[in-house]
């Protein structure tokens, strides 16, 4: 096509963009993901039966606090990798900020406990499912994130993948925490952790792939 | 009139805005930039070049959003152009074989300009950041002393003078380091 056609055609097409619409975008991705997560949670393993008991006591609020400052601090990086002009990355310090508290939290759980009882309060009733399920509930959110990507300009798509990677998998364990029975602070520091690193790790290895424009 | 950063920004903010004439004038600015850019890293193939400018007009266009309004719009431009650059080589090798791909991709020459790399970095954060940016992008990004000049939106004398009082400093520095 000639290069003046081209240039009539997109102008045409000139809606006015908003000032936040790179992290407006990324919210409505995350959320409709998180949406759709949650459905698949109610439509097979279903809503932990006590979760208004649950919401009461502390534990509840330190898991969610834990995967829901991730996913914040994830989405900060994925933010700025989703420009072309990201240069160095800001606020990457962040991210330990949530797992050096809940590391905290843990030790202070193992202090107060004998530790005959570590092994059991480490595994949990579920470590087996966990990791797998919040990788699982993961794709739908990285999907909705995959849709916020295709207006979005990354050059870095390794980096921009993990960081949609990262945020999907903290998201989705966010989501999890509405079914998850599991009470201690280091069964979610490790269990979650490494379904959370897992869906890091798939979206790095499919960012280059699928981020592309 | 005339292409400087500042007017390129002014027509990109008012395209944003929604103001179809401002976003026409920014795109049709944009095109002897553009052929330049591609121009100077490309020889011959003019096909390529204009296929590159097209891509880059389109991606500006519809990744529009991905604009920040407080930040320099022909960093943003470059950024978008060089991506282009690189994916437009991405298809284009897949299929058809490139001459000396091998060399191209020997590991060890890759590895030696990282850790070059790395050096270069830690030097030039010792300079003040204005020479350090001009560094940057006129001898490792490529970009002429005219592109600098206006991302930076500064005259192209005060770019070569930030170039040339830069690496004086910097060449002081080593000379001192190996001594």
């Amino acid at each position: 096509m000639n290069t003046d056609d081209l240039i009539r055609q997109l102008a045409s097409d000139t809606r006015p963009v908003g000032r936040n619409s790179v992290a407006r975008r990324l919210a409505i991705g995350i959320v409709a993901g998180g949406i759709a997560s949650a459905l698949l949670i109610l439509a097979s393993i279903g809503v932990r039966p006590d979760l208004g008991t649950a919401m009461q006591g502390a534990s509840f609020w330190v898991k969610w606090g834990y995967t829901l400052s991730l996913s914040i601090a994830a989405l900060m990086m994925t933010a700025q990798l989703a420009r072309p002009d990201s240069g160095r990355l800001r606020g990457l310090w962040a991210l330990g900020i949530p797992v050096l508290l809940l590391a905290a939290v843990g030790l202070l759980e193992l202090a107060r406990t004998p530790s005959s009882q570590w092994l059991v309060m480490w595994l949990g009733h579920s470590w087996k499912s966990c990791p797998w399920l919040v990788l699982s509930l993961s794709a739908p959110i990285f999907a909705g994130l995959l849709w916020s990507f295709r207006r979005l300009a990354p050059t870095r798509l390794r980096a921009a993948g993990a960081a949609a990677g990262l945020s999907a998998g903290a998201f989705a364990a966010t989501v999890y925490c509405i079914h998850c029975p599991e009470v201690s602070a280091i069964f979610v520091l490790t269990w979650y952790s490494l379904g959370i690193l897992l869906a890091t790790l798939v979206g790095m290895l499919v960012g280059p792939r699928l981020l592309r424009w | 009139m005339q292409t400087t950063e500042e007017h390129l920004r002014a027509l990109m903010i008012d395209g944003l805005d929604g103001d179809a004439a401002a976003h026409a004038a920014l795109l049709r600015l944009l095109v002897p930039l553009l052929r330049g850019f591609y121009r100077r890293r490309v020889r011959g193939a003019d096909d390529d070049v204009e296929d590159m400018v097209q891509d880059t007009l389109i991606a500006v266009h519809t990744r529009r959003a991905t604009y920040d309004r407080g930040r320099a719009f022909t960093a943003w431009l470059y950024a978008v152009a060089r991506y282009k650059m690189i994916d437009h080589f991405r298809r284009v090798g897949r299929l058809r074989p490139i001459d000396d791909l091998e060399e191209l991709l020997v590991a060890d020459e890759f590895e030696t300009s990282s850790i070059a790399k790395l050096d270069i970095d830690d030097l030039l954060e010792q300079l003040p950041p204005k020479q350090a940016r001009m560094i940057r992008a006129t001898r490792l990004e490529g970009l002429s002393v005219a592109e600098a000049a206006s991302a930076e939106g500064i005259g192209e004398s005060d770019v070569k003078i930030s170039v040339h009082r830069g690496l004086k400093a910097l060449m002081a520095r080593v000379q001192g380091a190996m001594r």
